[in-house]
């Protein structure tokens, strides 16, 4: 099963599509899941991720922008976008009676 | 872009360091922060690779290896010495030789074929004892750097085990049958001698699973 980040770096890249890279999928995890993302972190869940096959990456394009240095594109592979539905299902069924999923007050313990 | 975190960046692999080092000029990171978020990837990268096993026994084999190689290359110096004086026969020395060669080669080739990108730490811990003995060495009769000899082949071993990683199992056989029937004809067995031998038989079962794991796929 996967970890927590690696959900929501493939979930991220999945949702940026053609143009998910490091750069992108840093600043999209900062804005969206509101928490900081390191380049090493990124870089190193993106390498154990395509290792596992869930995600395959090549050099892309260079920009003046980025000091004619080229991006690491990444795409999400049908076994990945098959281990991150099979993630967000468990955590679907897992929260089901939680007071935050279903809105109603929290038991006293 | 700070010159530092582009120094920093060649402890990366090529596509890493482009990436990377582009992501930083893109998010405007300069200085340390950029030399900070460099580094932080090679921590994490190399810590990455120790979660594995091989990168432990590789290191286990350099430090072991080199330890116990030591005690050989002094070994035979000391024969080589005796027979040029004429007090040993060629026989003898001859095997020593090609022994302390194996063996270093095998274990140099299962280090670097087991942990290629760990062969920095790998040569770190098998160049402790090396610098201990060196500087320690008191028999005034030799060259202090006689404990080295075995470094050599054991370098050699480590260049072609990163490259080839395997052998094929017919080599793997014959090499390890070859070091064994030479310390059978050699005598005298030491601990420290069957220690050595160890590698020569792991490139044996390495060799045999990587063809099966050949034939489960053709098959």
């Amino acid at each position: 099963m996967l970890g927590e980040f690696e959900y929501v770096l493939m979930t991220v890249a999945a949702g940026l599509g053609e143009s998910a890279y490091g750069a992108a999928i840093r600043e999209e995890i900062e804005k969206v899941a509101r928490r900081s993302c390191s380049i090493g972190a990124l870089y190193t869940t993106i390498e154990r991720l395509e290792k596992k096959g869930l995600l395959k990456t090549w050099m892309g394009e260079a920009t003046a922008q980025r000091g004619g240095r080229a991006k690491r594109m990444v795409r999400v592979t049908p076994k990945g976008v098959h281990a991150a539905k099979e993630f967000y299902e468990a955590m679907m069924r897992v929260s089901r009676n939680a007071s935050w999923a279903t809105g109603k007050p929290e038991r006293a313990s | 872009m700070s010159s530092l975190a582009e120094m920093a960046a060649i402890f990366l692999a090529s596509k890493d360091r482009d990436a990377v080092l582009g992501d930083l000029a893109e998010a405007g990171a300069s200085g340390w922060s950029a030399l900070g978020s460099v580094l932080g990837l090679v921590v994490r990268q190399q810590m990455e690779l120790w979660r594995a096993w091989q990168p432990w026994v590789a290191s286990s084999v350099a430090f072991a290896g080199s330890l116990l190689s030591l005690g050989v290359s002094f070994g035979l110096s000391v024969d080589s010495r005796h027979l040029l004086r004429g007090e040993r026969g060629y026989g003898r020395v001859l095997c020593e030789a090609l022994l302390m060669l194996s063996w270093a080669w095998t274990s140099g080739f299962v280090a670097g074929s087991l942990s290629a990108k760990t062969r920095c730490v790998s040569g770190v811990l098998c160049a402790i004892p090396c610098l201990f003995c060196v500087l320690r060495f008191q028999d005034t009769s030799l060259s202090r750097l006689c404990v080295l000899l075995f470094l050599l082949p054991g370098v050699v071993g480590a260049v072609q085990g990163g490259r080839r990683k395997r052998l094929y199992f017919a080599t793997a056989v014959m090499l390890a049958t070859f070091i064994t029937a030479l310390m059978l004809l050699r005598g005298d067995m030491y601990a420290r001698d069957w220690f050595l031998l160890l590698p020569a038989w792991w490139l044996v079962a390495t060799a045999k699973r990587s063809e099966l794991s050949k034939e489960k796929v053709a098959a």
